[in-house]
């Protein structure tokens, strides 16, 4: 091994072992703000990894959108739930057993699974040097081996969260106050009179 | 760059966030807890989008559109998550999920 394998190696088990206690932070910390916290480390770890792999545009998508954005949106989401001073009551015994069994017998049969299948891993080449432009191409291609259908539905889906968000999350008043007739003909005749 | 820690050491990695927040989402009572424990699920799945993109196809970038596919419904599933309980909150004032019992049966 030469001196750079050695320095990835390390990386990879510094980050590794760092992402590792930042996810379990996140999944077993009694205070929830902590656990986001630990939710933003790990994620920002793992952008660490896709630098490691050598996909740069990767990172910094990873970095704008899971650290810059869904994380905010989840402490957003912890504020205004005000479970902030909330510590979470710990769950019943049982069911934290029952779910550490479950997530041991998961990790074990994937791992068998893998070990059990033969994969080609390919010659020891630099990933494209242009990512966002392959990526770019790809998104856009029409022929069969693009992706143009799903980045148009993966559109229409944020779309659509993002309607549905805003009208699940309305207050009650302000969706009784639109659906109140105030644009109704009667009704704004009579104010008209009465002023 | 070589393909030092090889295949199966990152898929353990990734497998292992995987398994982490499988645990967070059937031991949390707080529904922020379980969303955060989705998203670590998600994030690994992403991970290992990219790890075997690199491994068995890296001249490819199949796995790294795939990877932004993921980011990008994680954060709609995000989004709504967020809606849902702000809605949960104001009805009931708290977001423990073991007394959302309404819809059973």
């Amino acid at each position: 091994m030469t001196t750079a394998d050695w320095t990835v190696t390390l990386i990879f088990y510094l980050l590794g072992g760092i992402a590792l206690i930042a996810s379990i932070v996140a999944v077993a910390s009694k205070r929830i703000l902590r656990a986001a916290v630990g939710l933003a480390v790990t994620l920002a770890c793992t952008a660490g990894f896709y630098v490691l792999l050598g996909y740069d545009f990767l990172a910094g998508v990873q970095l704008l959108v899971y650290v810059g954005g869904i994380v905010v949106l989840i402490v957003y989401a912890i504020m205004l739930t005000s479970s902030m001073e909330y510590f979470e009551t710990r769950s019943p015994t049982q069911r934290r057993i029952i779910g550490a069994i479950v997530a041991a017998i998961f990790l074990v049969v994937t791992v068998a699974a893998f070990r059990a299948s033969e994969f080609t891993v390919t010659a020891m080449t630099v990933p494209p040097s242009d990512i966002a432009a392959g990526v770019g191409r790809l998104l856009l291609d029409q022929s069969g081996a693009g992706y143009l259908l799903p980045f148009e539905v993966i559109s229409l889906l944020l779309l659509a969260s993002v309607l549905g968000g805003v009208v699940i999350a309305r207050s009650p008043k302000a969706a009784a106050a639109d659906a109140s007739p105030d644009i109704h003909a009667p009704h704004g005749t009579q104010v008209e009179e009465t002023s | 760059m070589s393909l030092v820690p090889g295949l199966e050491h990152w898929f353990i990695l990734s497998t292992l966030f995987f398994a982490i927040g499988l645990y967070g989402v059937l031991s949390r009572r707080s529904a922020v807890g379980v969303l955060i424990g989705v998203e670590l699920m998600l994030n690994s799945t992403a991970l290992n989008f990219v790890i075997f993109n690199r491994y068995l196809a890296t001249p490819f970038l199949d796995g790294a559109v795939m990877m932004i596919f993921v980011i990008a419904v994680a954060a709609a599933e995000a989004v709504l998550a967020m809606a849902i309980f702000v809605q949960i909150f104001r009805s009931r004032h708290s977001v423990d999920i073991s007394t959302m019992t309404e819809m059973r049966y």
